[in-house]
C-alpha cells in the first residue's frame, strides 16, 4: 500500500491530503483529551506508534504467490489507542517511512495514510466494536478485526489507484486489477495479521487489562493506569 | 556490605521467562521466513514485493514513471533497517520499562 510519488495525479494527492487531514484533526483531540485521562496512554502511544512502524516496514515472503509484503499494525493501534490517534501516527510513520527507508512517496502520504491508517484502522476498530458488543471472546473480535483491517487497506490502496487511472476502464473493474496485484498475498498476511492481533490483545488483557480501553470498566482502568505510573 | 551490583547479578539471569519468551517468538518468525524463502528460492520465485509489483502496474496504467522519495540501493535498504529498528527497540524498551516496571518487581 506505499504508493509512490509520481503515479497519483496533483488533484489526487491533494484531495486524499485533504481526506487525511478531516481524520487527523479529531486524532490529534483524542490524544491530548486521552492523556489527560491516563497518564500510561503517552508511553503507550509512543510504543504502538514505532510498532506499527515496524510491522508496516516488515516484508514476509509469502511461498504460494512468490512475492513479498507486509502487514499493517493500524487494526491493532485502532483498538488500543484509538481510531483517530491512529490516523495521526500512521501519518508520522508514512513520513519516516518514506524519508529513510525509501518507502512510498512524500506526496502520497495522505492517500496511504488513508488506506492504512483511516480505513485500515477504522474498519478494524469497527469490528471489534462490533463483535465486542456481542460479547464475543476477546481473541476472536480482534482477530477479526486484524483481518478485515489488513484486507480494507488494500481495497482502499487498490481504489485510490483506479480512481485516478482507470482512463476507459470500468472503475470497478480496474480496481480489482489492482487489488489482484494485492490481494493473493496479503490474505495469507492478512490470517497472521489476525493471529498476531488476536495474541496481543489477549495477553495485554491478561497483564494489563487498564490499557485496553472499552474491555474493562473505564473508571477502574483509568485508577489502574494512574497507580501503575506513580509506582 | 551488599552493593546494588550483587543483588543485580543473584536476580538477573541470562534467560528469565521474558527473554526465553521472546527468543521462542523470534526464531518461530525467522524459521517461517527461512522456510517461506527456501521454497521460492527452489522454485525460481523472486520474492519480490507487491508494492512495487503494483506500483509498476499503476505506473504503466498512468504512462508514467513512479518513484519512491528516496531510492536506496543494495545493501544501503539493510543498513537503514537495521538502524530504524535498533532505535525502534531502544524507544519501545525504554517505554516497556515506564509501564511493566511495577508489575515485573511485583
Amino acid at each position: 500500500m506505499h504508493i509512490e510519488d509520481g503515479i497519483l495525479p496533483p488533484r489526487a494527492w491533494v484531495f486524499w491530503y485533504g481526506a487525511t487531514i478531516l481524520f487527523i484533526i479529531p486524532g490529534i483531540r483524542e490524544i491530548k483529551r486521552r492523556v489527560r485521562e491516563n497518564l500510561s496512554y503517552k508511553p503507550f502511544l509512543a510504543m504502538v506508534g514505532v510498532a506499527v512502524f515496524v510491522i508496516s516496514a516488515m516484508h514476509l515472503p509469502v511461498p504460494v504467490t512468490g512475492s513479498c509484503s507486509h502487514p499493517c499494525g493500524t487494526p491493532l493501534a485502532a483498538i488500543i489507542i484509538g481510531p483517530f490517534a491512529t490516523a495521526v501516527i500512521s501519518a508520522i510513520v508514512l513520513f519516516f517511512q518514506a524519508l529513510f527507508l525509501g518507502h512510498g512517496g512524500i506526496t502520497t502520504i495522505g492517500a496511504n495514510d488513508f488506506s492504512m491508517g483511516i480505513v485500515g484502522g477504522i474498519s478494524g476498530y469497527l469490528c471489534w466494536r462490533l463483535l465486542r458488543r456481542f460479547n464475543s471472546p476477546l481473541w476472536l473480535a480482534g482477530g477479526i478485526a486484524g483481518f478485515v483491517g489488513d484486507v480494507m487497506t488494500y481495497l482502499t490502496s487498490a481504489f485510490e489507484l483506479s480512481l485516478s487511472l482507470h482512463g476507459h476502464i470500468p472503475l470497478v473493474r480496474q480496481w480489482m486489477i489492482f487489488f489482484a496485484g494485492y490481494g493473493p498475498t496479503q490474505l495469507p498476511l492478512a490470517i497472521a495479521e489476525a493471529v498476531f492481533t488476536a495474541a496481543v490483545l489477549q495477553v495485554m488483557y491478561n497483564r494489563r487489562p487498564d490499557l485496553l480501553p472499552g474491555v474493562t470498566d473505564r473508571k477502574r482502568s483509568v485508577k489502574i493506569g494512574k497507580i501503575e505510573m506513580e509506582r | 556490605m551488599r552493593t546494588n551490583n550483587d543483588t543485580m547479578a543473584e536476580t538477573a539471569s541470562w534467560f528469565d521467562p521474558f527473554t526465553r519468551w521472546m527468543l521462542i517468538i523470534m526464531f518461530a518468525i525467522l524459521a517461517i521466513i527461512f522456510i517461506a524463502a527456501k521454497y521460492m528460492d527452489m522454485h525460481s520465485m523472486l520474492g519480490g514485493g507487491t508494492d512495487d509489483t503494483v506500483n509498476a502496474m499503476a505506473s504503466s496504467a498512468a504512462h508514467v514513471k513512479a518513484h519512491p522519495f528516496i531510492n536506496l540501493p543494495g545493501d544501503a535498504q539493510v543498513g537503514a533497517f537495521s538502524v530504524a529498528n535498533f532505535f525502534a527497540g531502544l524507544i519501545v524498551g525504554h517505554n516497556w520499562k515506564k509501564l511493566f516496571e511495577g508489575e515485573e518487581k511485583d
